[in-house]
């Protein structure tokens, strides 16, 4: 019950924060149009499909936001006082997780959405609604483990300022290693081992998958069951590490 | 009956020591202050007693529950407000206190809340953002969400602190009400006049306590100083600040007509504090 609460809370606080709002809906779909433009500065090669990286770009954006702006109003919660206020007040820790992430179920597929057929607009690409249905899923629950992994820095983190130094080590990483730009398989065994422990790797493969002609759903579950591992196991750590008492 | 107990409660974060064996009843229906300065370990001993802190040694007790492990069923029972007004900017300050409510499961809440905002004398801005409130009114707003729940006891860690002489004196009266209904009011302050408020005070310094008292008896421990010109001359004297050491004092003059003036000068509650931890300080220096 108390997870209600918190997630109503949520929801009406991010309702009431119109800057938020915008940062977290608006941005992405600007950030996806500057990615149109610099495309079509490329000249046309018949080898590359500038339009393979559109889905997974959008993805990786939709994972850094979400990731940032939970984070930092988690750590908000916990500068402000709220945060120690709400475990006196009887919230428990679990509700506490729970109702954040439920809150941000409505802004991760929100999200989703946008990005998503903003991209089918923009790239006018031409995918069947099976196809766009399942990138759907992979994007927003992309969003879901981005929220776990907010809410598990944000234990870490004392103040606002303390977030910025997670981007370097798992946000930027995951450009370069999970197979958003160049084909993990290239890349030293080491910085493959690092790239298969980043959450967007899978969705990236996922994606990879379905955006083919010709393609096998079957061959997507595994990557499907990395991400659902990544939700419980960032929700187990985070229970972990989230202290009720100093 | 005490609401409080405190057995040789001890915090230490590494190798400083935030409280170091406090011992302390709090007897129930009172207002009991927690008068220090800065750092002295006020905050560090409420959250102590809330369940927000582990103590490294010792035993609290509060409504005979231990906050560590009973401290579901003791979070029903307290109201607790913090330092910092804790509470959501981008929401009223009616959203504010029936999300704290809906925690506790507080029957009718809705009517409870419009109660508490009218007690605070909050009713006309109840539906505007807590953002754009005063700071005296945030801490109102964070009182009527650690009163909204009738707790038996309620935990202010100093809740005056920054407000105008106006909005305190209108606090202290709230308090006053509070504990006339039979609320446990335990409250911190580094204002050594709000002492004189309180029933009963501890004063804490260096997370050591120092006195425990009453403030008239502190007051007590205070002394007068007596400025007397007799004949154009001069005399000055020191005495208890009791009327009989007054009366005694004055004898040795037999008051005669030459005597054309007496003046008095009583420390006030703050000197007499400041004096106190003084004291200590020079004890423990030698």
């Amino acid at each position: 019950m108390n997870t209600f609460i918190i997630a109503g809370r949520v929801l009406s606080q991010l309702k009431g924060d119109k800057r938020f709002l915008v940062l977290s809906i608006i941005a992405p779909l600007i950030i996806i149009y500057f990615l149109k433009l610099l495309f079509d500065t490329f000249p046309a090669n018949p080898f590359v499909s500038y339009t393979s990286f559109t889905i997974p770009i959008s993805a990786f954006i939709v994972h850094f936001l979400s990731f940032i702006l939970c984070a930092i109003l988690l750590v908000q919660e916990r500068t402000r006082g709220t945060l120690e206020r709400m475990m006196i007040g009887g919230f428990s820790k679990m509700s506490i997780i729970g109702g954040y992430t439920l809150g941000y179920f409505g802004l991760a597929t929100v999200q989703a959405i946008a990005v998503l057929f903003e991209s089918i607009w923009l790239f006018e690409l031409d995918y069947e609604t099976k196809t766009v249905v399942i990138l759907f899923i992979v994007i927003w629950l992309l969003a879901i483990v981005s929220v776990m992994l907010g809410i598990f820095v944000s234990t870490f983190a004392k103040h606002e300022g303390h977030v910025f130094p997670f981007i370097p080590l798992i946000i930027l990483p995951s450009v370069f290693l999970t197979g958003l730009i160049v084909d993990p398989a290239g890349l030293p065994k080491w910085a493959e081992i690092i790239g298969k422990c980043l959450p967007l790797h899978y969705a990236v493969n996922i994606i990879h998958e379905i955006i083919k002609p010709e393609y096998d759903v079957s061959a997507t579950y595994a990557d499907f069951g990395f991400l659902l591992g990544y939700v419980f196991a960032l929700l187990f750590l985070a229970s972990l590490t989230l202290k009720e008492t100093e | 009956m005490n609401t409080v107990e405190i057995k040789n409660l001890s915090k230490k974060y590494g190798e400083l020591s935030a409280l170091k064996n406090v011992n302390l009843d709090v007897p129930e229906g009172t207002i009991y202050g927690l008068v220090g300065p800065n750092g002295a370990g006020k905050t560090t001993l409420i959250k102590a007693l809330v369940g927000a802190l582990k103590p490294t040694e010792g035993n609290t007790k509060v409504l005979g529950l231990d906050p560590l492990k009973d401290k579901w069923k003791l979070r029903r029972q307290i109201g607790y407000m913090p330092q910092s007004p804790a509470l959501y900017d981008d929401i009223s300050a009616r959203d504010n206190i029936m999300f704290f409510g809906k925690a506790q499961n507080v029957p009718d809440l809705k009517k409870k809340t419009d109660d508490i905002l009218s007690f605070a004398e909050l009713t006309s801005r109840a539906n505007d953002k807590v953002g754009t409130f005063s700071g005296g009114m945030k801490k109102r707003v964070s009182l009527c969400c650690a009163l909204v729940h009738d707790p038996k006891i309620l935990f202010l860690d100093e809740p005056t602190a920054a407000v105008d002489p106006h909005l305190k004196m209108q606090s202290w009266i709230l308090f006053r009400q509070l504990a006339e209904r039979g609320i446990t009011i335990f409250v911190s302050t580094h204002l050594m006049d709000e002492a004189l408020l309180c029933d009963k005070v501890t004063i804490l310094r260096n997370g050591e306590i120092l006195a425990v008292d009453t403030p008239q008896k502190i007051l007590e421990r205070g002394k007068t100083k007596m400025k007397i010109l007799t004949n154009g001359e001069e005399k000055f004297s020191v005495i208890d600040s009791t009327p009989q050491s007054l009366a005694s004092e004055l004898k040795k003059f037999g008051l005669e007509k030459n005597v054309s003036s007496i003046e008095l000068r009583s420390d006030n509650i703050e000197d007499i504090i400041l004096a106190i931890v003084r004291e200590k300080s020079k004890e423990e220096k030698q």
